[in-house]
C-alpha cells in the first residue's frame, strides 16, 4: 500500500463528497436538536438508535475520519519534506484517526447495551 | 517627477549574502513603465542585472517581484506603483544575480507535460482541421507567455517545486487536454495522477492574481479534475 493512502483523484473526490455530507448531516442534526422539548442523554439515545439516524450516523463519522484523514495527510505533504518524518507524522495521524473511530465505536456500543 | 527604489541585489561571485539597495531617479517622464525606469537605473549603476527582451508583454523576460506582487516590468506603469518602489526576483527560485533567477526548475516542469501535440495517427496530407468550437477551448490556454508569474507566486509550487507542476505547466497540460486533435488524453491525465503534480493545487489563486496576460490557470486546473472523474466514472 502506498505511503499517501488514496493517492491522488480519490482523496480530492472522497474530500468533496465528505464535506457535503458533513454539512447536510449537521444541519440535519441541528434541526432535530432544535425540534426536541428536552435534550437529554435519554433522548439522545432515543434519537440515534431510530435506523436511519443510526446509519446517517454511521456514515457522518466515516465522512469526518476520512475528511480529517485527507487534509492532515495534504498539511503534511507540503510541509513535511524529509520522507521517515512525513512518514512518522503520517502514521501519528493514522493512528488518532482510527483510534478516534474505535472509541466513537465503543461509546455507541456502551449507549447500546445501558 | 522623483522616484524611490528599493531593489534587491545579490552577486554570488561578490557578496556573502543578498541585500536591499536604494536608489532614486529624478525627472521622470509621466507615463512610462517599470522596465524603462530599471534601464534608466542600468546607467546609472551599470553592475544592475534584469532580464528583458521585447519590452511589450509579450517575450515573458522580464516578470519579477515588484512591490509584492509579481508582474511584468514592461507592462507596469511606474505611476501606479507605491513608494519607495521594492523590486525582488521571482519568489522561490534559485537567484542568479539581482533580479534574474535560474528558471530550469520552472521549464522542468513545463517540460513533464509534454506541451506539444501527440497524434498517433498517420498525418494527413493538410493540415489537422478543427472546427471553429474546438479551436474556441483553446482561448485562454494558449496565450501563456511562460514568464513564470503565477508558478513563482503558487505556495504550492514554493513547498514542493520538485514535484508539484505549477499553475503555468498544468494551463499548458489543460491546453493539450482540450485540443481536439491530440490523441494522448488517457496518458496525459494518468500522467497527472499521484498526490503531488496535480493535487498539491490548492485553489489558493495567486497565479489568476498575478497572470500578466489576463489567464486563469485555476479554472484550468479544475477542468483537468473533472475530466479526470469523467474519465473514471
Amino acid at each position: 500500500m502506498s505511503l499517501y493512502i488514496l493517492e491522488g483523484l480519490k482523496p480530492w473526490v472522497v474530500q468533496r463528497v465528505s464535506a457535503v455530507y458533513i454539512a447536510l448531516f449537521l444541519f440535519y442534526s441541528l434541526y432535530c436538536g432544535l425540534n426536541v422539548e428536552v435534550v437529554s442523554y435519554i433522548h439522545w439515545r432515543g434519537w440515534l438508535f431510530q435506523p436511519f439516524n443510526s446509519i446517517a450516523f454511521g456514515i457522518f463519522v466515516v465522512a469526518v475520519l476520512f475528511h480529517a484523514w485527507i487534509g492532515m495527510r495534504d498539511v503534511i505533504l507540503d510541509y513535511v519534506h524529509d520522507i521517515m518524518l512525513r512518514l512518522f507524522f503520517l502514521a501519528l495521524v493514522m493512528g488518532v484517526l482510527v483510534g478516534s473511530g474505535l472509541w466513537v465505536i465503543r461509546i455507541l456500543l456502551f449507549s447500546m447495551v445501558e | 517627477m522623483t522616484v524611490r527604489f528599493n531593489i534587491y541585489r545579490y552577486n554570488p561571485e561578490v557578496d556573502n549574502e543578498p541585500y536591499m539597495q536604494d536608489y532614486e531617479l529624478e525627472e521622470i517622464e509621466p507615463g512610462i513603465m517599470l522596465l524603462a525606469a530599471l534601464l534608466k537605473l542600468k546607467e546609472q549603476d551599470a553592475s544592475l542585472s534584469f532580464r528583458r527582451s521585447c519590452g511589450e508583454g509579450v517575450c515573458g523576460s522580464d516578470s519579477m517581484n515588484i512591490n509584492g506582487v509579481n508582474g511584468l516590468a514592461c507592462i507596469t506603469p511606474l505611476s501606479e506603483l507605491k513608494q519607495p518602489v521594492e523590486i525582488r526576483p521571482l519568489p522561490g527560485m534559485p537567484v542568479i544575480r539581482d533580479l534574474i533567477v535560474d528558471m530550469e526548475p520552472f521549464y522542468q516542469q513545463y517540460r513533464a507535460v509534454k506541451p506539444y501535440l501527440i497524434v498517433n495517427d498517420p498525418m494527413p496530407e493538410v493540415e489537422l482541421r478543427q472546427t471553429p468550437a474546438q479551436r474556441k477551448k483553446l482561448d485562454g490556454l494558449y496565450e501563456c507567455i511562460l514568464c513564470g508569474c503565477c508558478t513563482t507566486a503558487c505556495p504550492s509550487f514554493w513547498w514542493n517545486p520538485d514535484k508539484f507542476l505549477g499553475p503555468a505547466a498544468l494551463l499548458q497540460a489543460s491546453r493539450f487536454i482540450e485540443d481536439s486533435r491530440d490523441q494522448a488524453l488517457d496518458e496525459r491525465l494518468e500522467n497527472l495522477e499521484g498526490p503531488f503534480k496535480l493535487f498539491r493545487c490548492h485553489t489558493i489563486m495567486n497565479c489568476v492574481q498575478v497572470c500578466p496576460k489576463g489567464l486563469n490557470p485555476t479554472r484550468a486546473i479544475g477542468n483537468i479534475k473533472k475530466k479526470m472523474v469523467k474519465k473514471s466514472l
